[in-house]
């Protein structure tokens, strides 16, 4: 093994696991299986409009028991989630989705993030080349001063 | 060093008075016209049995008039507040308009004693299962939607309303004469 490639196998190792841990924690979790699964999944998606921070799921305010009525009507009708969503971003504005969308400007609430890790990651790699210590050349005066420190140069 | 303190507190006082400027500007935030998406879009169907006769109520019924639909609850406040104002516009545009009220999170009967107390004689309807306040996408009370003659919304209110605001609404929509 070269050394070159031993002082690279850390850091390949390293962002072989980084890819990894990103691939399993972006997939998907299991979806609902049945459809009360799917009103509970889509109600924890949108705002209750007359509460603070909470979900339609998790709201007991009168507004919220109708949005998780009307979302399970639709999704007996056989509307998909995206449909049923878009029925109420038309009714009260794309501030009822608590996740935002990921297209257009809501897509750098996901973008930037991801922008700022790679800067930051970016700018210690070019930190830590720059205090490696570079060509440094020891001459004989540099060894003579080592030499008499180490075998009675203190006096 | 100095001429860069200078500009970064020139730029930084520009932007101050620049927000000062838009919040002083600005409607006050209990009376204002609301963004929806519903704006320029035809009305949603809304119906029901008036409280106090019985008798059917159905927007579509209003067509070629104007007309204020107004979500309301007697425990609000600014509810109460609006109300005279409401009560002025239906006086003065009783030919050319038409207040619906839709009764948002209360009981028939709160509803019925608040109109009592405070007067109002036009449809008062209940939505139970909040299928019209989620058709229009209300908030909480009180909010309004003024529909064209046409059967379009031209404007949303949040807050108390007023009849001159109202009045306003119609005479940038209404045709010149």
């Amino acid at each position: 093994m070269t050394s070159s490639l031993r002082r690279w196998a850390p850091w390949a190792a390293l962002a072989v696991v980084l890819a990894v841990a990103l691939v399993i924690g972006s997939r998907p979790a299991g979806g609902p299986t049945t459809s009360a699964d799917r009103v509970r999944h889509i109600a924890a998606e949108l705002r209750c409009p007359t509460c603070r921070s909470q979900s339609a799921l998790e709201s007991d305010a009168e507004v919220s028991r109708a949005m998780r009525a009307e979302i399970q009507r639709r999704v007996d009708a056989g509307e998909t989630d995206a449909e049923i969503r878009a029925y109420f971003v038309s009714k009260f504005g794309k501030d009822i989705l608590l996740r935002p969308e990921g297209r257009g400007v809501s897509a750098l609430v996901w973008i930037l993030p991801v922008v700022a890790l790679v800067a930051a990651i970016a700018g210690l790699v070019v930190a830590f080349r720059r205090w490696r210590p570079r060509d440094v050349t020891v001459s004989d005066d540099d060894r003579r001063l080592v030499e008499d420190a180490l075998h009675g140069g203190a006096t | 060093m100095r001429r860069t303190a200078l500009w970064t507190s020139l730029a930084l006082g520009c932007a101050i008075a620049v927000f000062v400027g838009v919040l002083a500007t600005r409607e006050p935030a209990e009376v204002r016209l609301a963004d929806s998406p519903l704006l320029g879009k035809p009305a949603p169907a809304a119906s029901g049995t008036n409280i106090f006769d019985g008798s059917d109520v159905d927007l579509a019924a209003y067509e070629g008039k104007w007309v204020v639909l107004n979500f309301f609850a007697s425990w609000c406040v600014p509810c109460k507040q609006e109300h005279p104002q409401i009560a002025r516009f239906a006086q003065r545009h009783a030919d050319d308009a038409q207040v619906v009220a839709v009764i948002w999170d209360d009981s028939v009967g709160a509803a019925k004693k608040f109109f009592r107390e405070n007067g109002g004689d036009w449809p008062v309807i209940a939505d139970p299962g909040v299928t019209i306040g989620l058709d229009y996408g209300v908030r909480g009370p009180p909010e309004s939607f003024v529909i064209a003659p046409d059967g379009v919304v031209v404007a949303k209110y949040t807050g108390p309303l007023t009849a001159a605001s109202l009045e306003q609404v119609m005479a940038g929509k209404r045709a010149p004469a």
